[in-house]
């Protein structure tokens, strides 16, 4: 009984590690990725807990409305981090703002590397007056001063739709240019392989190509790519809400709070109601910038840890 | 070379007319007159605006009314300033000196930082020295350049009092004097370190990383072997060879010190485009706000010519394309 039982394993060939699973186990042993993570799974996890949480973390848990008996309150056992100007608990804030923050920056991510994609796979693949247009139109996108026409464009039509979504599409539209050079870059490499021609002769359709046998090959550069614009697209957030161009004032994000240090007295006298969301938007950034050179390290073959 | 960049600047042509036309529709969805400024948008007098419109050739169809734009702009006709009741050409021209003051000495800082941190770290790389200018590094690359300017107003401003917190020049000190020009200095200094924090992490661990390649290269160990001194292999052999592809980075600096200039200008409250670019905002002064735009695409255009015409320079492959 027992030497049929070493027979059937011996039969059964050991599996090798397919290479997502050689990627999930070089990334789980960098360690600096693996904080970062666990930070970021943190912050997300609170932000968007923040309605729940917030009776339990300062008495007054309504960050909508202003109360004029509390403003200005420094750090104490009551408020955590203190209160802002118009009476509104510091931490609350924090966690709500880094709900809008977060998702924003998600979203505009999703819609760059969505047309980014598209354009640059098609381009790549078809090639010839296909790639010839779309490339010209990209060049063209590219060339714009970015922050320039996002505050111009939010300023026409801010007032239109509401703010968020205004800016989610406008940081989107304009920023995809570089996903869609790198996705082509990299079709276009891909696409000289044998199983591109074995796929097409047996009459697969160009979409189903691009879908199952392109996209699954470049998909390591595509998600490096989105973590670090994931990153870039929270800095181009909370800079626009900083100087006043990005979601609206009565929304609370991290950039929003940070506009109080506009303010000389509030820079100078009272750094809790600013250097909190400075501090984690920082850190934030930092986080995701190792986790995106942790899975750039991982996903790559040749890396040797 | 003449050809390649003959082809480029002729290339830049299409592009140019393509941005004129998307600033043009975007002046247009605007509201009011926001290309000439002539219409006071205080008098709401509706034949007034009427008589206006016709004056200035609004009932004209769009591709006429573009054309007259168009070739008005290309002379220097940017239409008027709403604030400030002069045409818009002065007012930007009054800012553009101190804006080019801001990104020239931040250009200088960064390249001064870059190099010495870059030198060092690439001649003596995985030490304590490489590993602290990597982490400062890192941090540089991840804050973002607002929130530089935050913490660098409160520390060097506030708390330290070694620089001003804001404005281009002290207001009491006579212009033309020695101490005129000091001031300009002294109040651009953390700005422009600031601005051009972001591009000098980027330029030090690529020159670091450079310098790393370079130094394993067979003419690095034939000129030890020739007995040359370690420090200038370092400081002429290797450099040499380091620097040429760091001068590609400069066109695209060029682009991306315009994005920085807004946001940096604003929060020093430093008087140059970037500052007058949102205040027009703000103050929906929109033929400023047009005209801006527009000058900022070219420039931004510009820059990228810059680039590409430096890349041809350094790599001659990419001429024959």
């Amino acid at each position: 009984m027992a030497s049929s039982n070493t027979l059937t394993q011996q039969q059964k060939p050991e599996r090798s590690l397919s290479p997502w699973q050689i990627a999930r186990k070089k990334f789980l042993h960098n360690k600096l990725a693996m904080i970062s993570t666990v930070f970021i799974f943190i912050v997300t996890a609170l932000s968007f807990a923040a309605p729940f949480l917030a009776p339990f973390l300062s008495p007054i848990p309504d960050v909508s409305r202003v109360n004029i008996g509390s403003m200005n309150i420094p750090p104490n056992g009551e408020h955590i981090l203190g209160t802002d100007k118009s009476g509104r608990d510091v931490l609350t804030r924090l966690f709500y703002g880094g709900r809008i923050s977060l998702l924003v920056g998600f979203s505009a991510t999703l819609m760059v590397i969505t047309l980014g994609t598209l354009v640059g796979s098609i381009a790549g693949f078809f090639g010839g007056l296909v790639d010839n247009i779309l490339m010209r139109f990209t060049d063209f996108v590219l060339n714009f001063p970015f922050l320039v026409f996002v505050i111009v464009l939010n300023t026409i039509l801010r007032d239109t739709i509401d703010g968020v979504s205004v800016l989610i599409l406008v940081i989107g539209v304009l920023s995809w240019g570089g996903v869609a050079r790198l996705v082509r870059s990299k079709v276009l490499a891909e696409k000289e392989n044998e199983y591109v021609l074995a796929a097409l002769s047996i009459g697969c359709s160009p979409f189903k190509v691009i879908r199952k046998h392109l996209l699954p090959n470049v998909m390591s550069t595509i998600i490096v790519q989105a973590t670090l614009i994931f990153a870039s697209m929270i800095v181009v957030e909370s800079a626009l809400s900083y100087l006043g161009f990005g979601v609206p004032q009565s929304v609370p994000s991290w950039g929003n709070m940070l506009s109080s240090a506009n303010e000389p007295d509030v820079l100078q006298g009272k750094p809790w109601i600013w250097m909190p969301p400075a501090l984690i938007l920082t850190l934030t950034i930092l986080s995701i910038n190792f986790i995106g050179e942790g899975l750039k390290d991982a996903l790559n073959p040749k890396s040797l840890r | 070379m003449l050809k390649y960049t003959i082809r480029r600047l002729l290339g830049m042509i299409p592009m140019l007319i393509l941005i004129s036309i998307v600033v043009f529709s975007l002046a247009k969805l605007m509201p009011g007159d926001s290309l000439s400024g002539e219409i006071d948008p205080n008098n709401t007098d509706p034949q007034y605006i009427a008589e206006m419109r016709e004056k200035l050739g609004y009932n004209e169809p769009l591709p006429v009314q573009y054309f007259n734009w168009i070739t008005g702009f290309v002379q220097g006709d940017f239409g008027k300033s709403t604030k400030y009741k002069r045409p818009a050409f002065d007012v930007i021209m009054e800012k553009v000196p101190n804006t080019l003051f801001l990104g020239v000495m931040s250009l200088i800082i960064t390249y001064i930082l870059a190099f010495m941190m870059g030198m060092y770290s690439g001649r003596k790389p995985y030490t304590l020295g490489d590993n602290a200018i990597a982490g400062i590094n890192y941090i540089m690359l991840a804050i973002p350049s607002f929130v530089a300017a935050v913490f660098a107003i409160y520390f060097f401003a506030f708390n330290l009092n070694w620089f001003p917190f804001g404005g281009s020049v002290d207001i009491l000190v006579e212009t033309g004097s020695a101490e005129y020009y000091l001031s300009r200095l002294h109040h651009v200094l953390l700005p422009a370190l600031v601005l051009g924090a972001m591009s000098t992490a980027s330029y030090t661990q690529f020159l670091r990383n450079d310098i790393i390649e370079n130094s394993r290269k067979d003419f690095v160990r034939t000129a030890r072997a020739k007995g040359t001194p370690m420090k200038k292999i370092y400081n002429i052999h290797i450099l040499r060879n380091s620097i040429i592809p760091l001068v590609t980075f400069l066109g695209f600096d060029f682009a991306a010190l315009i994005g920085g200039a807004i946001i940096t200008e604003t929060i020093f409250t430093y008087p140059g485009i970037g500052m007058l670019f949102l205040d027009s905002v703000t103050t929906r002064d929109y033929p400023t706000l047009m005209a801006l735009t527009m000058l900022l695409s070219f420039l931004t255009l510009a820059g990228n010519l810059i680039a590409d015409l430096l890349y041809g320079v350094v790599d001659p492959r990419i001429r024959l394309e």
